[in-house]
């Protein structure tokens, strides 16, 4: 169970920082 | 500061200097993709790993592909060492037979960020809860694959200046595999057989018992160690082989051993400076950058090596003597790598924190408050001074960003760095990459600093996970404050310190906190994640939209950056803003701590 937790936590994290990434590319082409 | 303290720090930057250009021409020329004698015997190793993955290392990627290559290389390597680390139990080179007793879940996410994110913090003692095969492969993989991560991020920004028009920043896999090829393992081979010549065991044997002169029984712990140290300190990771890390014996078992290591952390960051120089076509630009962080570098060496050579008031009003004689040392020895004395210990812990390395000698909680001040300062100002392999470069690259521009507000010069118009959205992405850092450190200091983990209700069960060998102790309730050994201003500096620590990437411990709980391996492995990728993504943006422009020529308003002025201009933005940033938390632990000393306070 608490294996699972982490292991989800860790996936969302990087599945965050690729919407983080794609964020940051909108905002440039948003901007300019 | 004693002569010999003078010595040691001008012997060290004379070295330093000395390793820098030619390692950096020769990094310039490996990520460039030219030819060194070294291709002749590892050419076959690189084409051969680039067919094994299927990777064209001349396609170039934009930098969002870049991005997420770096993003699903890491998630896929820390889920990997979780695993690894979970099962250590079932797995081979095992004969302590450690298992997932010692390894909770908590801990194991801990650790998997951390060496994931080239932090190494270590909430456990290595020595009592890693197997040999935990610690040369779930975890020496990361101390290569981080290292190399982060000087193929360095390289991505540098790209940023140096490309023209261009839509890619290059190619994530062929830095990656370059840098650790070409760079890291030739050293490590060399380094590694220096240590053993040092006397650093490298063996597989179990543990020795041995009877000690009291007739007591003593367990040395042995183990792969040469091997383990030379990445540890080259790739500025920093996990130590054993809990003591390089206060121990095995790790660090002579003064020049101890010098060799400072050398080994700082020699590819400060050769980094150098190799973007000569990739931007202007070497002096590299210096400009070599000399800022060389000034703080210097300062933080001195002031760290005279407050503990000064000692403290409480030794003074005790009538103890602590002017350095003959015979001693003199100064606060406290906490101190004994057999080297306090020089040697304060460029240990300057060099250390000024890299995201985090390797210690000498234990940084027992350092007078303005000596502990320096390490503390260092890494929450983005570790910058050299910083770590690729991670100092791209800092400072955004604090340059960002002296350009205040330099454009406050001087009226046309915002520009190496020929590229710093507009709206490079400041922007800086910004939010030194924004990101300031939020994680802080925060979670502010939430540690107040929490209250109940007895009952949703937040105990975090206590209680099924398979923690915590099985619900009482020592994992209560406020985290709680597991600190100090009270009072010290006890907020070391979880200050620990916050400062993770964020940066650092990985070295105030060691006056017991942070193997499920809140601290919890807190601390996000704010690790944090510190390393959400900082990376923004300036990987800034290098992508400046990759794309072509560049402007110089004109009467451009403000050289090439020049000794822009150096000291750069070494106040980055104190200014880590001043502006810190500065109430700094109040808060060693400043406060200090003029309590000098009241002779005793808690």
């Amino acid at each position: 169970m608490a294996d699972s937790i982490f292991i989800a936590v860790t996936i969302g994290f990087f599945a965050l920082s690729v919407a983080y990434t794609y964020g940051c590319e909108k905002l440039r082409g948003g901007r300019q | 500061m004693t002569a010999l303290a003078t010595l040691q720090i001008a012997v060290y930057f004379g070295i330093l200097l000395l390793i820098t250009k030619p390692l950096g021409s020769y990094m310039a020329r490996v990520f460039e993709g030219e030819r060194t004698p070294l291709h002749r015997g590892l050419g076959w190793l690189e084409r051969g790993t680039y067919r094994v993955l299927g990777v064209d290392p001349e396609k170039d990627m934009k930098w969002t592909t870049y991005a997420v290559a770096m993003l699903m290389f890491s998630l896929i390597s820390m889920l990997f060492t979780y695993a690894a680390l979970r099962l250590q139990g079932f797995l081979p080179l095992n004969p302590q037979h450690f298992g997932g007793k010692q390894m909770t879940p908590d801990l194991a996410f801990n650790t998997a960020a951390s060496f994931t994110a080239n932090t190494n913090w270590q909430s456990h003692s290595p020595d009592v809860t890693v197997s040999y095969f935990s610690n040369m492969v779930a975890l020496a993989i990361h101390n290569w694959a981080s290292a190399a991560v982060g000087i193929a991020i360095a390289m991505a920004v540098i790209r940023g200046f140096s490309r023209k028009s261009a839509s890619g920043v290059g190619n994530f896999w062929a830095d990656m595999v370059r840098g650790a090829l070409y760079v890291l393992l030739p050293i490590s081979i060399v380094g590694a057989l220096m240590f053993v010549a040092m006397g650093v065991p490298q063996n597989f044997d179990p543990y020795t018992t041995v009877t000690t002169l009291e007739g007591a029984k003593q367990t040395i712990a042995l183990g792969p160690v040469a091997s383990q140290e030379v990445i540890k300190q080259l790739g500025t990771n920093g996990g130590g082989f054993f809990n003591a890390n390089s206060a121990h014996p095995f790790e660090n078992p002579s003064a020049v051993s101890s010098f060799f290591t400072v050398l080994l952390i700082w020699s590819i960051p400060a050769a980094l400076t150098h190799t973007f120089g000569k990739m931007v076509g202007n070497a002096k630009q590299g210096w400009a950058l070599f000399g800022a962080m060389a000034a703080m570098a210097l300062a933080g060496a001195v002031i760290t090596s005279a407050a503990e050579q000064a000692g403290t008031p409480h030794l003074d009003s005790a009538h103890i003597e602590t002017a350095a004689t003959a015979l001693q040392p003199g100064g606060s020895m406290e906490g101190k790598e004994v057999r080297f004395g306090i020089a040697a210990s304060a460029l240990f812990a300057t060099v250390t924190t000024g890299a995201s390395c985090g390797a210690v000698n000498a234990m940084h909680d027992s350092f007078t408050p303005l000596g502990g001040l320096v390490p503390l300062f260092n890494m929450l100002t983005g570790e910058v001074i050299f910083g770590g392999v690729g991670a100092g470069l791209y800092g400072m690259i955004m604090f340059a960003v960002l002296a350009v521009f205040i330099a454009g507000l406050m001087v009226g010069r046309t915002p520009e760095y190496l020929g590229k118009k710093i507009e709206r959205f490079e400041v922007q992405m800086a910004m939010l990459a030194a924004l990101v850092l300031a939020a994680s450190v802080l925060g979670f200091t502010a939430l540690s600093s107040t929490v209250d983990l109940p007895k009952e209700g949703a937040l105990a069960a975090v206590n209680t996970w099924p398979g923690s060998a915590y099985g619900g102790s009482d020592t994992v309730y209560g406020a985290a404050t709680g597991n600190l050994n100090n009270g009072g201003p010290h006890g907020f500096s070391e979880i200050f310190y620990t916050y400062a620590s993770a964020t940066g990437n650092n990985g070295s411990a105030f060691a006056g906190i017991t942070a193997n709980t499920p809140w601290y391996n919890t807190t601390i492995g996000f704010a690790m994640l944090i510190g390393r990728f959400l900082m990376i993504v923004p300036l990987l943006a800034m290098a992508g939209a400046l990759a794309r422009k072509a560049p402007v020529p110089a004109s009467s308003g451009t403000f050289p950056t090439d020049t000794p002025t822009f150096a000291a201009l750069l070494v106040g933005v980055v104190v200014i803003v880590g001043a502006l940033t810190y500065f109430p938390g700094l109040s808060l632990g060693p400043i406060v701590e200090h003029f309590r000393m000098h009241a002779l306070a005793t808690h």
